[in-house]
């Protein structure tokens, strides 16, 4: 019977999330309309003219299309991989560290910039790779010929992997710190006195420990492979990279609200949803296949 | 299990509240809307038209407005809804003033899109052609025909005709006027080559004129050091920012800041402006073997280093000039009111003269000319009060000039709706009646009696404030930086004497405003220009796909687009 009563709390902090999400999600779902009219913002989603699949024919006419799909994949499956294996080795170095104190503090300096918004971050990442910024002075010592980076269309997409995975990967160390915690410190004492290495502790101990924890982590990254982070490419990026940097969420962006091309800016961002779906369950099935871990 | 079914009862219960909250609110909007427009056809007649004559009850408009986060012009206790434009306002035509929205300069467009986009429309604002042609498509905005006929001023319908019906044929849509058209100086869409004329004194050289010398001038400016400060960190000729364009094209043909605009005019290259083709039908400038050539030298130049090599890449070019590393940049006469009034704050000897640069090869100046109206203002069909926003510009073109004198910070800028209203020659006869006054040859009150001409008045009585003997040398060293009339009086003095000295033979373009296909098909095509041109000039590709650039934008809506074109100019 108790059990019952603790559960009214529960749905009770569910609430909000449930309102917000009907608000910012649900209701917004009907806009799709737009997609498949020849939309009229004076008459509003009910009243524009219908016009089927037109919307359709031209966005899959454009040079941009396959382009922007491209690009967004790209980046985003760098961006998981990254993310999956740069924090994996760091919480890896950072486990074998004696010295508490010190690894306190170098967890701390280092998941520091996860909370900083790419805003200011963005203006950062331009000053350090301007033209005359100190990665450039630093390679002049080396003489080799200044470079403009953020002009570099060849260079974009590694430089917005590179400073994501740099931003994030402190704040996704915790999780395998986490991980690594929960592994029985009597393995590593019962293997110590059979004689094994460290390396051989960290092979057999270690990393099947925290096995599932990556797994699951790498899956439920695939949900996220249509969004390639909108906010720090739209403070990062230029006309000149647009061909390797332009991602769906930057294009619908632009086309949708700058230039007011509303029908083909919701036909793609549509586009994006239905594929994206496809990719969260195939992601969620795979969740449950390695890890057995269930949300439905 | 009881608890749990109350609990999911209730929260669909609270869903279902929501989603009839939003919907009844959207419904008793239309409603109100409703009613309100007709209301506004019976007042509007009923009422004497005066335009100037104050409300007897106090009205209300909520408009959109540009509020720059930077500008620290207003004075302490005042804000962008209570200085002495708004007051002005007030006092004058018993009109308060909302905002429905404000955005930074930057992210004003933006702002009104989202408003149009939502159909959440501010009473009155300031928006571009683009956006004129979508919200009348939509049918959102007030007819303003009859309230142009009975309110606007006798001043403003004079300058509004001079510009031989351009700027009313573009607000007149079916036969009836949907905006408020603006006039401006036609030296908005010059732009000339700014130059520190001090670094070519220190390096012993001559201003330039024709192209070739201008790159030696650039040469010099990077590879001699000019600053003297011995380092290698000067940049020759200024590049667009990330706000800026490669030269001002049709849609835009004012106020391009750090553009080429120049360099392609004087290969009589007009990118972005439709033009006269050789069989005398319209063709797009863009897509023309001269471009191609004004591309190939610009390459040239940003191989070189001549050009900064940051361009495109920065947010803001202006930096560069204040900072002292730049030394030329091309803009129009206002620029002392963007960067060269702190450019020369921050050091008094950069001494940043204008030029009528680069001639072509005859010897000529050649730029490519503005519309004389490119803003408007619109009013939200169902306001009220349509006629309300036509008195407040009445009141801004009545007043103008005694702004500067009346207690209070703030720019011009702040007046709500500020349309500019001027003569196209307003410039050229300000400079012109400067330099008379401080010859001698003319007195201040020679120049009281003409009203068209605003702030002529302001300028001839306040230009001794400034100018320092002797009066007819123009170089900063003779110049009160520190005057409030300095910034007006150096863009007219020296911003714009290169296009009162130099004969212009400019070139306008056939339309300055969208046909019916370009509504869908422009953005695209536009963009794959800019990215083109940006990187056969960054040498990131050969110049020869500028001919694969030519064949897309014909392919992909340029031949349609061209034959509407020639329809509206036949």
């Amino acid at each position: 019977m108790k059990a019952k009563g603790f559960a009214k709390h529960y749905y009770l902090m569910m609430l909000p999330g449930f309102v917000w999400l009907f608000i910012f999600s649900i209701i917004p779902m009907f806009g799709i309309i737009i997609a498949f009219q020849d939309f009229n913002p004076g008459q509003g989603v009910f009243n524009s003219e219908f016009v089927g699949l037109e919307t359709f024919k031209y966005m899959f006419q454009l040079n941009d299309t396959p382009i922007i799909f491209f690009n967004t994949m790209f980046i985003a499956i760098m961006k998981i991989i990254g993310n999956l294996i740069v924090p994996l080795v760091f919480a890896l170095m950072l486990h074998e560290l004696r010295y508490i104190g010190l690894k306190r503090s170098i967890q701390t300096i280092v998941y520091l910039p996860h909370f900083l918004s790419w805003v200011i971050l963005g203006g950062v990442m331009l000053d350090i790779f301007a033209y005359q910024g100190p990665v450039n002075q630093l390679l002049g010592v080396f003489g080799v010929e200044p470079i403009l980076f953020f002009g570099r269309a060849d260079l974009f997409p590694f430089l917005v992997v590179g400073s994501d995975v740099w931003k994030e990967f402190g704040f996704n160390t915790i999780i395998y710190l986490a991980a690594l915690t929960g592994i029985n410190p009597a393995l590593y004492e019962a293997s110590g006195i059979d004689g094994a290495s460290r390396m051989r502790m960290l092979w057999h101990i270690t990393l099947p420990g925290i096995r599932t924890t990556a797994v699951l982590l790498a899956v439920l990254g695939l949900g996220n492979v249509l969004n390639a982070g909108f906010d720090q490419i739209f403070n990062l990026y230029n006309p000149l990279v647009y061909s390797t940097g332009d991602i769906i969420d930057t294009w619908v962006y632009r086309t949708g609200l700058l230039n007011l091309q509303y029908e083909l800016a919701t036909a793609v961002g549509l586009l994006k949803s239905v594929a994206g779906f496809i990719l969260i369950s195939v992601s969620y099935y795979l969740a449950y296949k390695f890890t057995n871990y269930r949300i439905f | 299990m009881k608890v749990k079914g109350k609990i999911f009862a209730l929260l669909i219960l609270l869903f279902l509240l929501l989603l009839a909250a939003c919907s009844d609110d959207a419904g008793t909007n239309e409603e109100s809307e409703g009613t309100d427009g007709e209301t506004t056809e019976e007042t509007a007649s009923d009422e004497d038209a005066d335009p100037f004559g104050a409300y007897e009850e106090a009205i209300t408009i909520a408009i959109g407005q540009e509020v720059d986060p930077t500008d620290t012009s207003l004075e302490e206790g005042e804000t962008p809804l209570n200085n002495k434009y708004v007051n002005h306002v007030k006092e004058n035509l018993n009109i308060d003033m909302e905002h429905a929205f404000t955005a930074s300069p930057a992210n004003y467009d933006q702002k009104v899109s989202l408003a149009i986009a939502s159909n959440d429309l501010p009473d009155a604002m300031i928006v571009g052609p683009v956006e004129l042609r979508q919200m009348v498509e939509a049918d959102q905005l007030a007819d303003l025909t009859q309230v142009y006929e009975d309110y606007a001023s006798p001043a403003i319908k004079e300058i509004i005709d001079s510009t031989d019906g351009v700027a009313l044929e573009n607000v007149t849509f079916d036969g009836k006027i949907m905006a408020i058209p603006n006039s401006q100086a036609s030296a908005d869409g010059i732009h000339n080559m700014w130059i520190r004329k001090d670094w070519l004194d220190e390096l012993g050289l001559e201003p330039p004129t024709t192209l070739e010398e201008l790159k030696e001038v650039a040469r010099a400016f990077v590879e001699d050091d000019p600053d003297g400060n011995g380092e290698d960190d000067t940049i020759g000729l200024a590049g667009p920012d990330t706000s800026n364009k490669l030269y001002a094209n049709f849609l835009e043909s004012t106020n391009n800041l750090y553009g080429f605009d120049g360099i392609f005019s004087a290969h009589h290259a007009y990118p972005g402006y439709w033009i006269e083709g050789e069989d005398g039908e319209p063709v797009y400038g863009s897509t023309l073997p001269e471009t191609k050539d004004a591309l190939a030298t610009l390459r040239d130049m940003y191989a070189e280093g001549l050009i900064d090599r940051e361009m495109g890449v920065r947010e803001d070019s202006g930096e560069s000039v204040i900072s002292g590393k730049t030394g030329m940049f091309s803009g129009p006469f206002w620029m002392p009111y963007g960067p060269i009034t702190d450019a020369v704050t921050e050091n008094p000897e950069a001494n940043w003269q204008s030029y009528a640069v680069p001639l072509d090869e005859n010897g000529e100046y050649t730029p490519h000319l503005s519309t004389p109206t490119s803003s408007y203002v619109v009013v939200r069909k169902g306001y009220e009060h349509p006629e309300a926003p036509m008195k407040i510009l009445n009141n801004l073109f009545a007043h103008e000039s005694e702004f500067d004198h009346m207690e209070g910070g703030g720019g011009p800028g702040h007046y709500p709706l500020r349309l500019v209203y001027a003569p196209a020659d307003e410039m050229e006869v300000t400079t012109v009646a400067m330099r008379e006054v401080l010859a001698g040859t003319k007195e201040p009150e020679d120049f009281y009696d003409m009203p068209a001409y605003k702030l002529i008045k302001n300028d001839v009585d306040t230009v001794f404030d400034t100018k320092l003997e002797p009066y007819d040398n123009m170089d900063i060293e003779y110049w009160d930086i520190s005057s409030t009339s300095f910034t007006r009086a150096y863009s007219a003095l020296v911003g714009t004497a290169p296009q009162v000295d130099t004969e212009v033979n400019g070139v306008k373009s056939l339309i300055y405003s969208q046909t019916e296909t370009m509504e869908g098909r422009w953005v695209n095509l536009k963009k794959l220009e800019d990215e083109t041109f940006l990187k056969i000039i960054m040498g990131s590709e050969p110049l020869d796909s500028f001919d694969q650039f030519v064949e897309d934008w014909k392919q992909q809506g340029g031949d349609q687009i061209t034959e509407e074109v020639a329809e509206v100019v036949n």
